[in-house]
């Protein structure tokens, strides 16, 4: 198997966890290239086991495969040991030991938890979707003093963290008043206790890691959400193509296949058009739910030209997975190949010029407006997505398990 | 996207990343690991240091690596369950007021996926969970040679340690195997393994000059290892350490071996009084230490490689009564 690059075409919540749980079983290491730990990719083994991956890769199941954090994840170490603790309780007792983190990683802390909620409260009715963990703040307060952004190295230097943190968590509260977080010198000693017993490594390591044998990196959220090519200001503070990706792989002298993961539906998690919204769909849904920051967890059909959008915005696909076809099967699911806006009949979102919000808010503006015109996709799911797409769909998936997902073109892989 | 389902809490974070990772001693090498653990990856190392603190004022490095290849058979699972002890060891006789210990192992870098693991000087357990990490490589040539002369070169090179710095005082390395060095080290190795650029290969005894200036440096064959007894692999060790080099006949003495040899090189004990004290921490293993350890503790001045003795190789060598 070659490296292989995971993306979520839609908004999140495609099934990537299961579609990079099932890739593991050939390959050795899981690299994370965006967000942190708001990402919730569910996995569930064949013999019941499930677990919300947050920061450690989907596939932790698979015994040897390690989770490397890159420097384009922003971590959270407070959170990365609750995780890691439920891990050990579904039988994977050494997630800790199968983890490496790039040191240059900037690291999400409660300070910029609580700014974000102060926030996120202040806005009342025009909330953005935000998931409360404060990554949107890591990513604007690193932008606005790169120098004294805490980083995976402060923790292990105890006077730089304390110095950084302490300044930090000044800042914020200057911006939004009294922060509801723990003090420093608490969150200094997690953080040590961290640098203690995790793995940290230098930009270098990546490289040996490809070389070593395959590797599937794991993106998280998805391409709609992307912080340039998103709906504006409905997004995530994380380049959510295969960009970040891309980079790394350039950097050690490697490639990848592109793989998008797409549901036979599409669901978003918060406010922001959704223009298929389709509230009379009651389509299953163990994992997600209504998140107390997030809002709604909001289901619609499949819709043919917010993915040609992904697909172009983030620069092509070379395959695709299928996810939810057991769905498509039990319910009455439709495809929508236009919109009716403004009079007229739209086929293709045209983007914009690359990093123009204000393009990308007019963008939204035109895309709530937008009504769905549908088609009845027939019963041939993949092939319609094929055509759509015009990339094979190499992965079927009709369930949350390895063994529900099938290889429709594994020599790709191979 | 999803809503940061796992706690945040600070407390129950440090608590969790203190606590003992409770996962087995080999827990490492039998999750399926396939390479080098990352906090025991030499590359691109500079130097593992053994340094002074205030709690530690008088600090003494101490290295135990040993031989992860096949010949080994089940010795190095034992070692991994044995060492942990080590320090205890030391600290509860006193040989020692300030021990920092660590952990390593050897491969063959011409087939192996790992041929050399090194871990941190550590002064308390922590220096356990390099040994977890430890993956027992299990391979090797079948050629009686493994890759210890890149465990020295990176001993001599990359290490840097307090005791010799600033007190003129060598630590301690044991090299526990059963085969021979290769006879030179070679550039391309050096470049693959530890990332440095060496101009021309090193021949093996120019090495151990080197490392011996900073470490006094012990061989230790290992009974239930292939090559136990092997006159040739003595022979090999005796010409380029002298007399520092053990036959151990119990591998449960290992600890006890290592703690002792530290204490009679730093003249805290006698052989005698060493295996006293053995018997005073309940040990049983005394025999077998007073066998391994008798040249050691004979009295003589101990092996300085310049006043190497000549080839001291034979059926039963001089390190056996």
């Amino acid at each position: 198997m070659t490296h292989v690059i995971v993306a979520d075409l839609g908004y999140g919540d495609s099934g990537k966890g299961g579609v990079v749980g099932w890739l593991c079983s050939s390959a050795h290491a899981v690299v994370r290239f965006n967000g942190g730990a708001q990402a919730a990719h569910n996995v569930v083994t064949a013999d019941g086991r499930h677990h919300t991956f947050a920061q450690f890769g989907s596939g932790s199941f698979t015994p040897g495969v390690w989770t490397h954090l890159s420097r384009f994840v922003l971590v959270d170490p407070l959170a990365l040991a609750a995780e890691a603790a439920h891990l050990a309780s579904v039988g994977v007792g050494d997630a800790l030991d199968r983890l490496t983190v790039d040191r240059e990683a900037l690291l999400t802390t409660p300070y910029h938890r609580a700014a974000n909620r102060a926030r996120e409260l202040a806005r009342g009715q025009n909330r953005h979707g935000s998931c409360g963990m404060g990554i949107g703040e890591t990513a604007r307060y690193a932008l606005e003093y790169p120098a004294d952004a805490p980083r995976v190295a402060d923790c292990a230097a105890p006077r730089a963290l304390a110095r950084k943190l302490g300044g930090l968590r000044d800042r914020l509260a200057d911006e939004v008043g009294p922060l509801d977080a723990p003090g420093v010198a608490g969150v200094c000693e997690a953080y040590r206790a961290f640098a203690g017993r995790v793995a940290l490594v230098d930009g270098g390591y990546l490289r040996r890691m490809l070389r070593t044998g395959p590797v599937v990196f794991e993106g998280a959220q998805g391409v709609l959400l992307d912080e340039w090519r998103g709906f504006h200001p409905y997004t995530t503070w994380s380049t959510t193509t295969f960009d970040n990706a891309e980079t790394l792989l350039a950097e050690a002298g490697e490639s990848a296949l592109r793989l998008g993961v797409v549901r036979t539906y599409l669901t978003r998690h918060g406010p922001g058009p959704l223009v298929t919204e389709d509230p009379t769909l009651e389509l299953p849904e163990p994992h997600n739910r209504h998140g107390a920051w997030q809002g709604a967890f909001r289901v619609g059909h499949q819709d043919a030209v917010a993915l040609r959008y992904a697909v172009e915005v983030t620069g092509g696909v070379d395959a695709v997975a299928l996810t939810h076809l057991d769905t498509a099967a039990r319910h009455p699911l439709r495809l929508c190949r236009s919109y009716q806006v403004d009079g007229h009949t739209l086929t293709r979102i045209t983007p914009g010029p690359a990093r123009d919000l204000r393009w990308q808010e007019r963008l939204t503006g035109l895309l709530l407006r937008a009504r769905p015109g549908y088609e009845d996709p027939g019963g041939d799911w993949p092939g319609v997505i094929e055509e759509v797409l015009d990339a094979p769909v190499v992965l079927r998936s009709c369930g949350p398990t390895a063994g529900d997902k099938h290889a429709g073109a594994a020599a790709l892989l191979g | 996207m999803g809503s940061g389902r796992w706690s945040t809490d600070v407390y129950y974070a440090a608590a969790r990343y203190r606590a003992a990772t409770g996962a087995s001693a080999f827990a490492y090498s039998d999750s399926g690991a396939a390479r080098t653990h990352p906090s025991l990856d030499p590359f691109g190392v500079s130097v593992r240091e053994s340094r002074d603190s205030a709690e530690h004022p008088q600090s003494l490095a101490i290295a135990v690596l040993f031989d992860v290849t096949g010949s080994m058979r089940d010795v190095p699972r034992a070692l991994q369950v044995k060492l942990p002890q080590l320090l205890g060891l030391l600290l509860r006789k006193g040989y020692v007021s300030d021990p920092q210990i660590l952990f390593g192992a050897i491969g063959d870098a011409t087939c192996d996926r790992a041929p050399l693991q090194v871990g941190q000087f550590e002064s308390d357990n922590r220096m356990d969970d390099d040994l977890g990490r430890i993956l027992l490589e299990g391979g090797g040539g079948g050629q009686k040679t493994e890759s210890y002369e890149l465990a020295m070169y990176f001993m001599a090179r990359h290490t840097a340690t307090d005791c010799y710095e600033k007190r003129g005082k060598r630590g301690y390395l044991f090299i526990i195997g059963d085969e021979m060095a290769y006879r030179q080290v070679k550039p391309a190795e050096v470049r693959e393994v530890i990332g440095d650029g060496l101009q021309a290969s090193l021949d093996v005894a120019a090495l151990v000059a080197e490392v011996t200036r900073k470490w006094d440096t012990y061989y230790i064959l290992p009974e239930g290892a292939s090559y136990v007894g092997d006159a040739q692999v003595l022979g090999f060790w005796r010409r380029l350490l002298g007399q520092n080099v053990i036959e151990l006949a119990d591998l449960d003495a290992v600890c006890e071996t290592i703690a002792l040899t530290v204490g009679l090189g730093e003249d805290a004990i006698s052989l005698d009084d060493g295996l006293d004290d053995l018997g005073d921490v309940g040990s049983t293993a005394g025999p077998a230490v007073s066998r391994a350890l008798a040249a050691i503790g004979a009295g003589q001045a101990r092996c300085e490689l310049a006043a190497a003795p000549g080839d001291l190789h034979g059926p039963s060598g001089n390190v056996r009564l």
